[in-house]
């Protein structure tokens, strides 16, 4: 009895796991994404990791590297079906998700498809709580929150030929959430806004944007004359806080020190 | 004096103003113009006192002819005065809004000649932004209290939001403290612009420039009259009600004078009443809370150990705990713990399927003060009863334990052994 248990445990490990499980990978886009999603439904594959190109989490031994690559016609017939089957909202969420570049994300949305695309419960999409969405709702609702308060501590410094130039490094990928609100507010000025993370950045010179990668930063931050303004803003941040009132705990919880780093106002203070 | 020198002035003679709100307002920039208004408002950075900065708050001139006891610009205090022109505060807005450091200009005066005089000065920056550089950002004016109705209507034409601070709650310390001023005079402004914001939303077409978009706000100073938290909350509840206010702030009173009709210069900013009070606003305008819950005859004061939710609760045993499953969403949001987005989420969550407790911890309720207010299906029965009593002390911060000075002859208070 004894014997014919450990044999049938033996032999489920052999059909559960005929092949290695594949590593598949990506090239670090939303649409990158879901051409692979779309490949791992049509080629029926057993996926065991999902990584796009840029992650850096450390790569499982046994399973087999699987390379997909981007087709754009895959990733639009998935949209669309993610339209019909949840809605353009959840469409929204899942690439707003995405954008935290948080590792394990593709593994979760692709749980949460999974279950949206199986049909067994037709409600199961509009179910914010559920196991799979809580989490990415969860996710995107932080992302949100990032690309909201960096609205306001975007920097810029106007460079010698009059472009205004900012640098951030915000914890996930938000430059194109707020690209739009700098477009609609400084329509008339040359601006450019520069992930130095991620490395890309976005120009705009008074028509359309055009993302720009610049491969020595400090070139730009060093010919960036000095400008008498932004000693006017330390003296008025200064000058506005009410000494009596000094909360340093709830100052680092409105403006995280991670943050810091690119506003003039603070620098001013640390040294 | 130089620009730098008056900005120091000027910004710190203006830091006494909460309001720095960017609010209420949407507007896309005005073709070939710079600026833009965002209805959420948007925060540009935090002072080291934890406040927010949206807008460029300063004083057009501290050169006050009054001679308020509160007030740090008061004419009996010997302080630096100042002046900006208004070329030299238009050209710091537009620099300033270009970097992105703020979302526009908070704009507020002393009183300097007559209030009709003042109140010319701060609409002539105003209009000139709007017309002559197309400035679309926001735009904060302060009505001065005494000005005339042509001018107060002509503000609110370029100014996004307005406001006339009430200062002291009571109209009688009000007298006591600014012998130019009373509640009269201060409400007559606002019951002016609140009518014509009224009478304007009526009768204008998609074309017609917008009369106050982000509506009026206020601000009291606490602690320094003695008034109760009762009064201070009627008055705001009349505010929200009456004058339509957007908001209504509280500053707990930091002592700048030394005066004998105010508390002493060592007396600490009530923060934690300023803090609860807030609170309490929240619970108006976002919670469906009527002033007269948060607090009453009985309780005339909110409590500063336990935020108001949590004090009402403790008050209604009754009503609580809460069947999370069933209850409505108005019950929900009464819940300590739980804020409006989680109340939403298990409003729409619960349609489809039971909402357990891990789920409320991914939420982002905090159980630490919902647990005893709510049960679920894995609560057992016995503890489906709210004893205020005991959940008190639960609810209260642990006190900080204290270091004991080794050398002392204080005797020691230990819990008696055995």
């Amino acid at each position: 009895m004894n014997n014919l248990t450990l044999h049938t445990s033996h032999l489920t490990f052999h059909i559960s796991h005929p092949y290695p499980m594949l590593s598949i990978s990506y090239d670090s886009t939303f649409d990158g994404f879901l051409s692979a999603v779309f490949e791992i439904y049509r080629q029926h594959l057993d996926v065991g990791e999902f990584h796009g190109d840029r992650s850096t989490a450390p790569c499982d031994l046994f399973s087999q590297p699987f390379r997909i690559e981007t087709s754009e016609e895959a990733a639009t017939r998935l949209k669309r079906a993610i339209e019909n089957y949840a809605s353009a909202e959840i469409l929204e969420l899942l690439h707003v998700a995405f954008r935290s570049e948080e590792d394990g994300i593709e593994m979760k949305i692709l749980a949460y498809l999974r279950k949206v695309f199986d049909g067994k419960d037709p409600n199961y999409a509009k179910n914010p709580t559920s196991d799979e969405m809580l989490p990415l709702f969860m996710t995107a609702r932080a992302v949100r929150h990032e690309a909201g308060g960096m609205l306001g501590m975007v920097r810029f410094s106007k460079t010698s030929d009059g472009t205004y130039f900012a640098e951030i490094e915000p914890k996930y990928d938000i430059l194109d959430l707020i690209v739009g609100h700098f477009r609609g507010r400084f329509a008339n000025e040359k601006w450019a806004i520069y992930d130095s993370k991620r490395g890309y950045g976005v120009y705009y010179a008074g028509h359309q944007l055009a993302e720009i990668t610049i491969p020595n930063l400090a070139d730009v931050t060093k010919a960036t004359p000095p400008d008498e303004m932004v000693r006017l803003w330390q003296d008025y941040y200064k000058s506005i806080a009410i000494k009596e009132r000094e909360n340093p705990r709830l100052l680092k919880r409105c403006l995280p020190v991670y943050y810091w780093k690119h506003l003039p106002e603070r620098q001013y203070s640390r040294c | 004096m130089d620009i730098r020198e008056k900005l120091n002035i000027l910004s710190a003679a203006a830091k006494y103003d909460v309001s720095c709100s960017s609010s209420g307002s949407k507007r896309q920039a005005p073709k070939g113009g710079l600026g833009s208004a965002c209805s959420a408002g948007i925060c540009h950075t935090w002072s080291s006192d934890g406040r927010c900065i949206s807008l460029l708050k300063v004083l057009m001139s501290n050169a006050c002819k009054y001679d308020c006891a509160y007030c740090i610009n008061r004419r009996s205090n010997d302080i630096p005065r100042a002046t900006f022109t208004p070329k030299e505060l238009i050209n710091l807005t537009l620099e300033f809004y270009r970097r992105n450091y703020i979302e526009g200009l908070f704009l507020s005066s002393a009183v300097m000649g007559t209030p009709d005089r003042t109140m010319e000065m701060l609409i002539q920056v105003a209009k000139e932004l709007r017309t002559v550089h197309k400035f679309g950002g926001y735009i904060h004016l302060k009505a001065i209290p005494g000005a005339s109705h042509e001018l107060l209507y002509q503000a609110g034409l370029y100014a996004d939001r307005s406001s006339v601070n009430i200062e002291i709650p009571t109209d009688r310390a009000l007298q006591y403290l600014a012998p130019e001023k009373n509640h009269a005079s201060i409400l007559a402004p606002m019951n002016f612009l609140a009518e014509r914001k009224l009478e304007y939303h009526g009768e204008r077409s998609r074309y017609s420039p917008k009369f106050l978009p982000a509506g009026q706000s206020t601000q009291m100073i606490v602690g320094a009259a003695g008034e109760s938290d009762l009064q201070i909350l009627t008055l705001s509840n009349g505010f929200y009600k009456k004058q339509q206010m957007k908001r209504v702030y509280f500053s707990g009173y930091v002592p700048i004078n030394a005066d004998k009709r105010l508390p002493a210069l060592t007396t600490k900013p009530p923060l934690v009443r300023e803090h609860r009070l807030y609170q309490a606003d929240w619970l108006m305008r976002f919670y469906k809370f009527g002033y007269d819950e948060v607090v009453d005859q009985a309780h005339p004061n909110l409590d500063l150990d336990l935020d108001p939710k949590a004090a009402w609760a403790l008050r209604h045993p009754e009503f609580f705990p809460i069947d999370i499953q069933t209850a409505d969403y108005e019950m929900l949001l009464r819940v300590p713990g739980i804020g409006v987005k989680s109340a939403q989420l298990i409003a729409s969550g619960r349609r489809f399927s039971k909402i357990r407790l891990e789920h409320l911890k991914k939420m982002g309720v905090v159980l630490k003060r919902a647990q005893y207010f709510i049960y679920h299906p894995d609560t057992p029965a016995c503890l489906r009863r709210l004893y205020p009593e005991m959940v008190r002390p639960l609810l209260l911060p642990k006190p900080q334990p204290l270091q004991l000075d080794l050398f002392s002859n204080q005797p020691l208070a230990l819990p008696a052994a055995g």
